[in-house]
């Protein structure tokens, strides 16, 4: 059986005395989307530094591919592909010469840039100087560049923010033919739908813990409530909400009440989003 | 150490210094514009030779030497006469004593000092001899003996007097050379300040490898452009191992330089606030060889002196490797300690 693509086991880090990430312990599965959420400064970003090798963990360890990422970093290294939140390309060199670049770094044989533009939809402006590509554009790049090695986990970071809805699309498409394709991806996101959609997993982080670990059916299962929301046609002709919680001792009597005695107009079902959740969990918002 | 990291590297930062315009215009005029001042300089030296005099009684025969084509200058004082020496108002100072003239017809000995500046070639030192007895000729008519004490005032530089053109070259290549701490500690500050640093250091590159890269980078640049300028103008001509290695030396100071100045500097215009600093005090010794006497011994203390006084050296009077171990061990320990306290402040930037 392989190992755990990633395992976190107590992973702490302090900044000063400020506890940034507090004994976190998570397993993620080969080929498993865990989506990453939290509130600014939850600290999910020294976590994936810790992951990455960027910093050492002052208690704990990482490990990535069944190796410890601090006594081997630069082979876990060597198979890992990170896309960082804040654009850090070399600007004054070409879309091809970034990923060229990265390719000898990674020591790829038989790198074909020209395919990996031609994937993220930059083709035909392969030649361009990074500068004059648009925000877009240049989150595309840095996708790409996380590519480069075809690496077995995958750290995004914010891959889609402020993209418009096509390139967005194009991006989540390129995440899902990875994981296809047998790559672990551990993606940070603000984006709930974007996490509900593309993890088979996600993890809540606030104030340096995990809070909620699981995938988005349980949790909404578990913290969420569902119902069903319906208009109905009151007695004077105006419309009136009603509203039956699922998973109740009395909701089938509320269901045969609202069939059998009101004049329902218009019906559906509603669930928890995971903002809801981890609202409920954290008492705060993600944005916060 | 991986060797296909360090190119792939060096490429990336060879594309990125000739792509800022500013330095791409720099490197290129930069050499052009150093050639040019130094061939338009005077190849030659003033054959005039300008002589002060101190005489509590003037000789008749001045009169006459002067017009042979020596610029005689009496002054007041043998203090005075020193000074003149010292500051190069005079190639060389002679000194009467008062009763010259007396001695000189009494058959007595008379004791005639001369001060010498210290760049004094040998030829004009005998010149100078000549002069003396001439004097002594024309007052006696006869072959006077004349006791003559000579005495050098400043460094003796073995008497090589040389072309302006010549003293420039160690001034550009020095220049050249220190110019590039400029580059490439814009090109680090602006990897930190782009976060390209933390795109890098989630590869299987090591640190060393990048402080590697950067060091090659830095060496070559400054190294090629001081050996394109010293090849042209025939500074390789004379001892040309040992110009190649103190080139090589003095190329490997920028590297350490540029990794502080980088290290505190957050985008180009940081750079070049406080790179200029540092480039004028790496200077300050070449304008000593330019301007004999402006600078004095305080200058041993700047790093690039040790460099300035081999290149001057080697180029200009030949000395070899004897003469300058001294000067490229000293100036090999500068570049280590430069170089470690640049990786140690860097090192901390890039976390």
């Amino acid at each position: 059986m392989a190992p755990d693509a990633i395992v976190a086991e107590n992973l702490t880090y302090l900044y000063g005395d400020l506890v940034a990430v507090d004994r976190v312990t998570f397993n993620i599965a080969d080929s498993e989307i865990l989506g990453f959420l939290g509130p600014n400064g939850a600290g999910k970003t020294t976590t994936v530094k810790m992951l990455t090798g960027q910093l050492r963990p002052k208690a704990g360890k990482a490990l990535l591919l069944g190796m410890d990422v601090a006594k081997n970093i630069e082979k876990v290294q060597g198979d890992i592909g990170v896309c960082f939140e804040s654009t850090n390309l070399y600007e004054q060199m070409s879309a091809i010469e970034n990923l060229n670049l990265f390719a000898r770094l990674f020591g790829m044989r038989n790198f074909d840039a020209n395919d990996l533009l031609k994937r993220v939809g930059l083709g035909g402006r392969e030649k361009d100087r990074v500068e004059s590509y648009s925000k877009g554009m240049k989150q595309r790049l840095m996708v790409a560049r996380s590519l480069v090695n075809q690496p077995k986990v995958l750290f995004l970071d914010e891959p889609t923010a402020g993209l418009d809805p096509n390139s967005a699309e194009s991006i989540r498409n390129i995440i899902l033919e990875e994981r296809e394709r047998g790559a672990t991806v551990f993606l940070t996101t603000h984006d709930m739908m974007e996490a509900d959609k593309l993890s088979d997993r996600v993890a809540f982080m606030n104030q340096g813990k995990i809070v909620a670990l699981d995938t988005p059916h349980n949790l909404k299962q578990q913290y969420g409530k569902r119902a069903l929301k319906a208009e109905v046609s009151g007695n004077d002709g105006q419309l009136e909400n009603r509203e039956i919680i699922m998973d109740a001792p009395e909701t089938s009597a509320a269901l045969q009440k609202l069939f059998t005695e009101e004049k329902v107009v218009t019906i559906h079902s509603e669930e928890a989003s995971l903002e809801d959740i981890f609202i409920q969990i954290t008492g705060r918002g993600l944005q916060g | 150490m991986n060797l296909r990291t360090i190119s792939a590297l060096v490429d990336k930062d060879y594309r990125l210094y000739f792509r800022n315009r500013f330095f791409a215009i720099i490197t290129v005029l930069g050499i052009v514009a150093y050639l040019v001042i130094y061939f338009v300089m005077p190849k030659t030296v003033d054959e005039n030779l300008e002589i002060g005099l101190y005489a509590p009684s003037l000789p008749p025969a001045f009169g006459e030497i002067e017009e042979e084509g020596l610029l005689i200058t009496v002054t007041g004082s043998e203090d005075a006469l020193k000074a003149g020496v010292t500051e190069g108002e005079y190639v060389a100072g002679i000194s009467l004593t008062a009763d010259f003239i007396e001695q000189l017809m009494a058959g007595q000995k008379p004791r005639v000092s001369v001060y010498f500046a210290s760049d004094t070639p040998p030829e004009i030192r005998d010149s100078v001899g000549v002069i003396i007895n001439e004097i002594a000729y024309q007052i006696s008519g006869q072959i006077l003996a004349i006791d003559i004490t000579e005495e050098i005032l400043g460094p003796d530089m073995l008497g090589q007097q040389i072309p302006p053109r010549n003293r420039m070259r160690s001034l550009i290549a020095i220049l050249l050379i220190v110019m590039e701490t400029l580059g490439l500690a814009t090109l680090i500050s602006e990897e930190v300040a782009h976060r390209t640093i933390n795109a890098l250091l989630v590869t299987p590159m090591t640190v060393k490898e990048l402080f590697v890269a950067k060091g090659f980078t830095g060496i070559s640049m400054s190294f090629i452009q001081a050996v394109l300028f010293m090849a042209i103008v025939g500074g390789l001509n004379r001892q040309p191992l040992l110009m190649l290695t103190t080139l090589l030396l003095g190329s490997g100071m920028v590297v350490g330089i540029s990794f502080v100045i980088a290290s505190v500097s957050k985008d180009m215009m940081a750079v070049m606030g406080t790179g200029i600093v540092s480039l004028i005090i790496l200077m300050v010794p070449a304008f000593g060889v330019m301007f004999p006497g402006m600078v004095t011994g305080w200058v041993r203390i700047v790093p690039s002196y040790y460099l300035i006084d081999t290149i001057h050296g080697a180029s200009n009077f030949g000395t070899g490797w004897s003469d300058n171990w001294l000067n490229l061990l000293i100036v090999l320990a500068f570049d280590v300690a430069i170089a470690v306290i640049g990786i140690m402040v860097l090192r901390r930037k890039f976390r």
